[in-house]
């Protein structure tokens, strides 16, 4: 990193006391007025509330110290205890990742293709996995419903850390008034996206996100999920992060776990094929990933395309609603919008047309021949499959739940064909 | 006597608590004299925006907390950026905003709604100062009619203070003559 010239020191010590440590983090002196000015706000904003309480506070002590905190390079959301993601102000607390305003765009791009597509069911339900602050719920019910609201929005925010639940249920209690909550159903729970759902349960540790579907009665199909996962390999950990991200933020939010037999860049990819496989059993319509550049996005593109389940792929930058921008092509798959590589979206079924892409590529033929492939091995009657309907007579009892999403003793609103074929575990 | 009664029951002052908020009952806005123009409206088709970034990492790598907006109008080529605030969406609208004042500037000249604004409130100004102008050479003149009448008085005054000066001096003279004679006792 370039040192920061004296005659830049020396301009800024004449304009404000404060602005020249406060140079270290920003490294150019607009910004620094400006993060100046914000802590000032702040600052009189605590005092404000001070004296509410008939309290008093030493505000140039206060200003001070926040100012020392923020050269040592603490992220400024921090020190102010919110961080703006598209019009929600979302708190945050350390040891939990801030919010970043490029999943804002993507977020608010896909909520705004979504709410205008005509065929939507009376219930959508949006899956988020690694929601840290709860702000992709949020934003998503925001966005939604700011013009559509005749029917039900249901969605899930699920983490791993206890942290980031506590804090994703502090927002939704905080922007309650904004995004209209009451209508449908927001939540969040605890689970992890790791865990094997067929593998042995340890004591205490949190349930894998099919197994807590399960236990908190909550659908067991979703039509959109969205993720934004810890995407960042150890070796671009310390190569490409900057220095308050290492220090402040939790390495849990941006570095999946280590394991066994893993190279570098495998441990960066860690999430994709479980969230992918999770988007296959809950028959996600809609999948949006956030990926770190365009090499990541095309990995998990080409991931994707294995699993041959989507009937289409394709990248999105960073600002994905650029419309003046044409498509570019990258191996196969196209890239929208402006700026570095972001998400990944992969759509099937309705999910094309929510999306506003008329061409379904796969005819409808594979679809039903898809099921009497794998008849031979699976434990369900045949008639199961083949009848377009769903019988509930051919099927188990404890299958009828399933099928009725999450209303018990009521008649199903929605009927459900299934269309993925069943799996043995393996 | 009983007639009167109601009418005090209306007069009697309410009891107001320090602490309670009292509104006022008209809170419309005050209107400009003149009509301003109606906003002109942008067409998002020509805008290009840009979110100013350096081309580095982004995503999760790196924590930016600065949200400039940068927004060119393609017709006239004129550019527009705002950083002030933390929230995008925020800076985003204002700087729509910044650029319809610059746009209305560039069209329309000495009518746009920005050099009306600017204009009211300097004439506004100007009367005040005026007034203010006027208020303090009052003040002077005032001051200026006094210093003239005293000085008609000074002689009579004069004289006044002499007798007060005089009637201490012969006090001052007493006291010292006791004093002397203290001094000449011990």
């Amino acid at each position: 990193m370039p040192r920061i010239p004296t005659a830049l020191l020396r301009k800024a010590r004449t304009i404000d006391a404060f602005l020249p440590a406060l140079l270290a983090p920003c490294r150019d002196l607009h910004t620094a007025q400006n993060e100046l000015r914000w802590l000032r706000e702040h600052v009189e904003k605590v005092a404000k509330a001070r004296r509410a309480k008939r309290d008093t506070l030493v505000k140039g002590a206060l200003l001070g110290q926040l100012v020392r905190e923020r050269a040592k390079g603490k992220p400024l959301q921090y020190l102010l205890g919110t961080e703006y993601f598209g019009d929600l102000e979302i708190k945050c607390r350390p040891g939990v990742l801030i919010p970043r305003q490029d999943t804002a765009a993507s977020v608010t791009h896909l909520a705004k293709l979504v709410r205008t597509a005509p065929n939507l069911p009376a219930e959508l339900r949006v899956l988020d996995l690694c929601t840290g602050t709860g702000c992709i719920p949020l934003l998503f019910r925001h966005e939604f419903t700011s013009n559509r609201k005749d029917f039900d929005l249901r969605i899930v925010g699920i983490d791993i850390s206890d942290k980031s639940i506590g804090l994703a249920h502090y927002n939704l209690l905080k922007n309650e008034r904004i995004i209209q909550a009451r209508a449908g159903m927001t939540n969040f729970a605890k689970a992890d996206v790791l865990a094997d759902p067929f593998g042995d349960l340890t004591i205490g540790a949190p349930l894998p996100v099919r197994s807590m579907l399960n236990h908190n009665k909550w659908a067991p199909f979703w039509d959109i999920l969205i993720s934004n996962p810890p995407y960042i390999s150890p070796s671009a950990y310390w190569k490409t992060t900057t220095r308050s991200v290492r220090g402040f933020e939790p390495k849990l939010a941006l570095v999946p776990p280590p394991k066994s037999k893993f190279d570098d860049r495998q441990q960066g990819d860690m999430f994709y094929p479980r969230l992918l496989k999770i988007a296959e059993e809950v028959e996600a319509k809609i999948v949006l990933l956030e990926v770190a550049d365009l090499e990541q996005a095309l990995r998990v593109a080409q991931l994707a395309q294995k699993l041959d389940v989507f009937d289409g792929i394709e990248i999105w930058r960073d600002e994905p609603d650029v419309s003046s921008s044409q498509p570019t092509n990258e191996d196969g798959f196209h890239v929208y919008g402006e700026g570095n590589a972001r998400s990944v979206v992969c759509w099937r079924s309705e999910g094309g047309s929510w999306l506003g892409k008329s061409s379904s590529p796969k005819p409808p033929e594979l679809l039903q021949d898809a099921p009497e492939e794998t008849s031979s091995n699976s434990y369900w009657p045949p008639s199961y499959y083949q009848s377009n309907e769903v019988n509930f007579n051919a099927m188990p009892r404890f299958m009828w739940k399933r099928h009725m999403g999450d209303q018990r003793g009521k008649p199903p609103t929605r009927w459900r064909t299934p269309k993925t074929r069943w799996r043995e575990p393996a | 006597m009983q007639l009167l009664s109601p009418i005090t029951a209306l007069v009697r002052p309410r009891i107001t608590l320090s602490s309670t908020v009292r509104h006022a009952l008209h809170n419309s806005a005050v209107l400009l004299s003149k009509q301003l123009p109606p906003r002109r409206v942008i067409p998002e088709s020509e805008i290009i925006e840009n979110f100013l970034k350096g081309s580095g990492p982004g995503g999760q790598k790196i924590n930016k907390t600065s949200s400039a907006v940068q927004l060119k109008h393609i017709p006239t080529g004129i550019v527009v950026k705002y950083q002030d605030t933390r929230s995008r969406a925020q800076n985003r609208k204002i700087a729509r905003k910044l650029l319809q004042d610059r746009l209305e500037e560039h069209e329309l000249g000495d009518d746009a709604r920005t050099r009306v604004k600017a204009r009211e409130k300097s004439k506004k100004k100007a009367s005040s100062d005026k007034k203010k102008r006027r208020k303090y050479r009052a003040l002077e003149a005032g001051k200026a009619d006094e210093e003239s009448a005293e000085e008609l008085e000074g002689v009579e005054e004069l004289e006044g203070d002499a007798e007060v000066e005089s009637g201490d001096a012969g006090k001052s003279v007493g006291t010292q003559g006791k004093r002397e004679g203290v001094d000449k006792a011990g």
